[in-house]
């Protein structure tokens, strides 16, 4: 049994990595806090110990155990929130380079894709907006995704689990993330804040193709909208 | 309960219980309006344009609340000063003063009330809304709010005055003087934030 | 005590009662009957997410709105109407004053009033469920834009829009607050003024400190959820647009306002679970408390940084990157306080001549419990590993972990350990055992592999994960199942415990036996079994500490703490 589902983006296994590196922290804290409770309930049982020892704890000579316990905890949080901090700022700030532009709408109770257009830059007249159930983002593989993600309704959630991406889609304001995919395949984008009757409904798919096939998705896409434009 | 034990039970410090959980309910009042004020606050600094909305209203008003709030808020406390002398008649004229000064407040209130009514900026303002104007409209929207709230405190203020002089007129209860007061200072107090948010700063 | 002898009618001596005892009995009796509910709703969409689309037993079949109302309501429930209601007024009203060593309340009058305000706040949430449209369902969270303005069951009519359910809710829980604001009051000036002779603040028991620390943490972080919740009434009714980003308004800012309140709020539950801990364990070890001080200065350092943290729960909602790594390191200080108190209970332990009593086997239980509940909240505690674990079950399954513990086993400990001095009567040992058992094993049952579930990305509030590949597949499903099947064992469990309750009370009365069973030496054992109206035939005086166990040097293993004699306060340096 996998714990997480198969990673496929260029950030998802420092995240991963993390969770492993806090389980064993995590195992190291629960296995002696276990001792510690259990420890006592098996030695100091009233059949074992009639009377019990007057310790208050209220000495240093008493409380620095707890005291080292408590520093040993904040110094691997610490630890944590080190090894994290970059992994952190890489995911939530821009790449240096930004390959293809997307936007993805949400919506109740679909995510809706905009492609850029010929010229590659969203907002201009040459965007193709594709507005589907199950229509699936097209991106290419290895390449710096960065999108605008908006909602037109209510707060809806953007999750890419495979990419380990998460993100709110909040009304009012154009939040901008990024993802770069290194494996071809179709990947589940789930709505994850509770949006009405259809939330359990809501999901498209990220289809992250080889640069050719990509190629031929957009020249095809953008050739046709453009018959489209011609004939009104 | 029995009265004869009651010294048996009292902790060292002697401050009485009534004041001592006015204090409290006063300080979860004032995070009430805390937070009011702070959302307010942040989305003035997001849009400059509502200063143009806060010259609509009227700073003579606002003025004029304020100097009978603060009025009020002294015959309040020649109220108290003279319930801790024990003196039931003078004590209920000064707060029936102040129960008038919050009647003078309220209707200077509704008069302003009226006035931006009939200029279109009501709760919702839907006059603003045709000229297309969503943002100016939520200034409206926290004027009514964090003004209606405090009327409202203004109101009960009042209302908790009238029993307690109808209480103290039966010669019981003097020391709820003091409480009224405490309170009556607290929507004082709070008006003197709201007033230079809402009508000053222009 | 004159009360005592005097004769009241049925309605003032059990409905209409000023008495604390009184009082903090409705609450936890309250709390049962809305726990009953709260529970019945998570029977019914726990049978829905293990076989989706099948008709329920008991209920018939779930639509999807009913599925979202449902979960809503649960969450809301078992927060305000079981969580609070138990550990918050009902230990504090049973406890404070008789602990303290008065006859009651400072203000009993409110103390009424707080009680039949909370009442009234039940019977409208649950009159929610039978408006039309239905029962709140935006999540207990209640996120605007969806929450306001018509996603839900906004009607352009001003009453239709009053009675709706998201209105109704709003109502339920503005006056639950009003109840608990006012309990809380009382609460504090009890505790600040009402305290027997000799009662110095540092011979209070760990349980009346954190009853109070927990209600003034309640009543300075609720302020602004009240203002904002007034926002979100007058959006639903008047469609005003305070959260409506069309019109200027802003959604995050509920975000705020909520969490301010919201994460403080679990504190405001783990603080009186924690003081029953603090209450059991030195009496069943037979040994003084470890580090009495210490753990007071924690809990009021907790306190503080307890509304310094609430933006960990928006980390993914577009908030700015830079505060959240200060919120996560606010996130990582506040683990320490409470480390540091769950190992000294620990430490009370060590050396100690422990006898394995039902209340210690739930008070031991809570602990290893919690362990893990507060153990996974290091993983979401780091900012970067809850981009993917937000909203999973890995986050439900956390909070359960803490929760239930929290509210369940702190409340069960108490009822077993006080249930004999309340009411002059035992429990039966036996039944309370079993009881505990079923509970630890199938509460475990239902959770453990839901964490699994949530690695894999199973994400919260969905009735049906056949449209999700990555979760419809084995042995996730199976997974669902098992966790059903044990959830349904959980609720049968605790009719061993309403067994036991009834059966318990339909007993006579015997004051001698249950004066004090446990031998402990905090003040309410000192009053009759149950104690009258007004507690104390003479108020106690006060020589010491709550947790005098085994004095060098004496013959009796527990030195009272209204027992006149030597203080034991002379030889402390922290």
């Amino acid at each position: 049994m996998q714990i997480f589902p198969e990673n496929v983006s260029t950030y998802g296994q420092k995240i991963d990595d993390l969770f492993w590196l806090t389980l064993v922290f995590v195992m190291i804290a629960f296995v002696v806090s276990l001792f510690v409770l259990l420890y006592p309930l098996i030695k100091n049982r009233q059949s074992n110990s009639p009377k019990a020892q007057y310790v208050t704890g209220n000495k240093m000579k008493n409380f620095k155990w707890v005291l080292i316990a408590l520093i040993a905890l904040l110094g691997s949080d610490f630890v944590i929130l080190y090894v994290e901090h970059d992994t952190w700022t890489e995911i939530e700030s821009l790449p240096a380079k930004a390959d293809v532009h997307v936007g993805i709408t949400a919506r109740q109770w679909n995510f809706i894709f905009t492609y850029p257009g010929p010229d590659g830059i969203l907002g201009t007249a040459d965007d193709v907006v594709i507005d589907e159930m199950n229509s699936s983002l097209h991106v290419p593989i290895n390449k710096n995704v960065v999108f605008e993600l908006r909602s037109q309704d209510v707060i809806h959630g953007f999750f890419l689990a495979n990419t380990r991406l998460k993100q709110d889609a909040v009304p009012g304001r154009t939040i901008i993330r990024w993802f770069n995919i290194t494996k071809e395949g179709k990947y589940d984008i789930s709505c994850t804040q509770i949006c009405g009757i259809l939330h359990s409904k809501m999901r498209n798919f990220v289809l992250a193709e080889s640069d050719d096939k990509y190629k031929h998705f957009t020249d095809s896409l953008y050739s046709a909208n453009s018959h489209k434009t011609a004939s009104n | 309960m029995s009265t004869k034990q009651q010294h048996l039970t009292l902790s060292e410090n002697k401050i009485p219980e009534g004041r001592l959980g006015l204090w409290i309910l006063i300080a979860g009042e004032l995070v009430i309006f805390g937070g009011l004020i702070m959302s307010y606050l942040l989305h003035r600094l997001r849009y400059p344009q509502w200063s143009e909305m806060a010259a609509h209203t009227s700073t003579f008003i606002g003025a004029l609340n304020t100097v009978v709030l603060l009025c009020s808020s002294y015959t309040v406390v020649r109220a108290h000063e003279a319930a801790q002398k024990l003196d039931v008649a003078k004590a209920t004229r000064w707060m029936t003063c102040t129960v008038l000064g919050g009647l003078i407040f309220l209707i200077d209130k509704s008069v302003e009330y009226t006035h931006e009514i009939q200029e279109g900026f009501t709760f919702t303002s839907p006059s603003l809304q045709h000229s297309g104007d969503y943002v100016n409209s939520l200034f409206w929207s926290y004027y009514y709010i964090m003004t209606g709230l405090h009327s409202l405190h203004v109101i009960a203020g009042m209302v908790v005055m009238i029993i307690i002089m109808v209480q103290i007129k039966k010669g019981k209860n003097l020391h709820r003087v003091e409480l009224a007061g405490m309170y009556w200072h607290m929507v004082d107090l709070i008006w003197i934030f709201l007033f230079p948010l809402l009508y000053i700063a222009k | 005590m004159e009360m005592s002898t005097h004769q009241q009618s049925f309605w003032n001596k059990y409905i209409f009662s000023t008495d604390h005892k009184v009082i903090g009995m409705q609450y936890s009796i309250m709390g049962i009957i809305m726990a009953g509910v709260g529970g019945f709703l998570a029977y019914i969409f726990r049978y829905n997410l293990a076989y989706p689309g099948q008709s329920i037993p008991l209920f018939g079949h779930l639509a999807p709105l009913q599925y979202n109302a449902f979960v809503t309501c649960h969450g809301m429930i078992m927060v305000f109407w079981v969580g609070m209601p138990i550990l918050l007024s009902g230990l504090g009203n049973l406890l404070i004053p008789i602990m303290i060593g008065t006859d009651d309340m400072a203000f009993p009058t409110v103390n009424m009033l707080s009680f039949w305000i909370f009442f009234v706040s039940a019977l409208v949430l649950l009159t929610s469920f039978f408006v039309p449209g239905g029962a709140f369902g935006g999540g207990w969270t209640m996120y605007p834009p969806f929450s306001a303005g018509g996603y839900l069951n906004r009607n352009p009519d001003f009453f239709k829009a009053l009675f709706s359910g998201t209105s109704l809710m709003i109502l339920a829980v503005a006056l639950e607050f009003v109840a608990m604001l006012m309990g809380g009051i009382n609460f504090v000036v009890t505790t600040i003024n009402k305290r027997a002779k000799g009662m110095t603040a540092f011979r209070m028991p760990i349980v009346v400190w954190f009853l109070n620390i927990a209600s003034l943490i309640f009543m300075f972080s609720v302020g602004p959820l009240v203002a904002g919740a007034f926002m979100l009434l007058l959006d639903n009714v008047v469609g005003t647009g305070f959260y409506d980003p069309n019109r200027g308004g802003d959604p995050i800012l509920w975000e705020h306002l909520f969490w301010f309140f919201g994460h403080p709020e679990v504190y405001v539950l783990l603080l009186p679970a924690l003081g029953v801990l603090a209450e059991i364990l030195p009496v069943f070890a037979r040994k003084p408390l470890f580090a009495y001080k210490p753990i007071i200065y924690l809990a009021l350092v907790s306190a503080v940084l307890s509304v310094l943290v609430w933006a960990h729960h928006q980390f993914v909602s577009g908030i700015d990157p830079r505060m959240a790594t200060f919120f996560s390191i606010g996130t990582i200080l506040i683990s320490i306080p409470f480390a540091g108190i769950f190992l000294s209970f620990m430490a009370t332990l060590w050396g100690g001549s422990i006898r394995m009593t039902v209340p210690m086997m739930w008070a031991i239980g809570f602990i290893a419990l919690f362990l893990i509940g507060g153990l996974t909240g290091l993983f979401l505690g780091s900012n970067t590993f809850d981009i993917y674990a937000h909203d999973t079950y890995f986050v439900v399954t956390h909070f359960h972990y803490t929760l239930f513990p929290d509210v369940f086993f702190g409340f069960f400990a108490a009822v077993y350990f006080w249930f004999p001095k309340f009411t002059g009567k035992t429990l039966n040992a036996a039944l309370g055992k079993l009881h505990f058992w079923c509970t630890f094993f199938f509460f475990n049952g239902t959770w453990f592999l839901l964490f699994f579930n949530g690695l894999h990305g199973q994400h919260r509030r969905i009735n049906d994960y056949s449209s999700f590949s990555l979760i419809n597949m084995e042995p996730y499903m199976t997974f669902e199942k098992i966790s059903t099947i044990c959830a349904i064992l959980l609720i049968l469990s605790q009719f061993i415990f309403l067994y036991n309750l009834f059966t318990s009370l339909a007993k006579t009365k015997n004051p001698e036996l249950t004066k004090n069973p446990w031998h402990s030496a905090t003040l309410e054992w000192t009053a009759d079994s149950p104690p009258p109206h007004g507690n104390f035939k003479v108020y106690p005086e006060v020589y010491r500490g709550p947790y005098e166990y085994s004095v060098p040097g004496e013959v009796d293993d527990c030195y009272a703490q209204n027992v006149p004699g030597p203080s034991f306060e002379n030889n402390e340096n922290l």
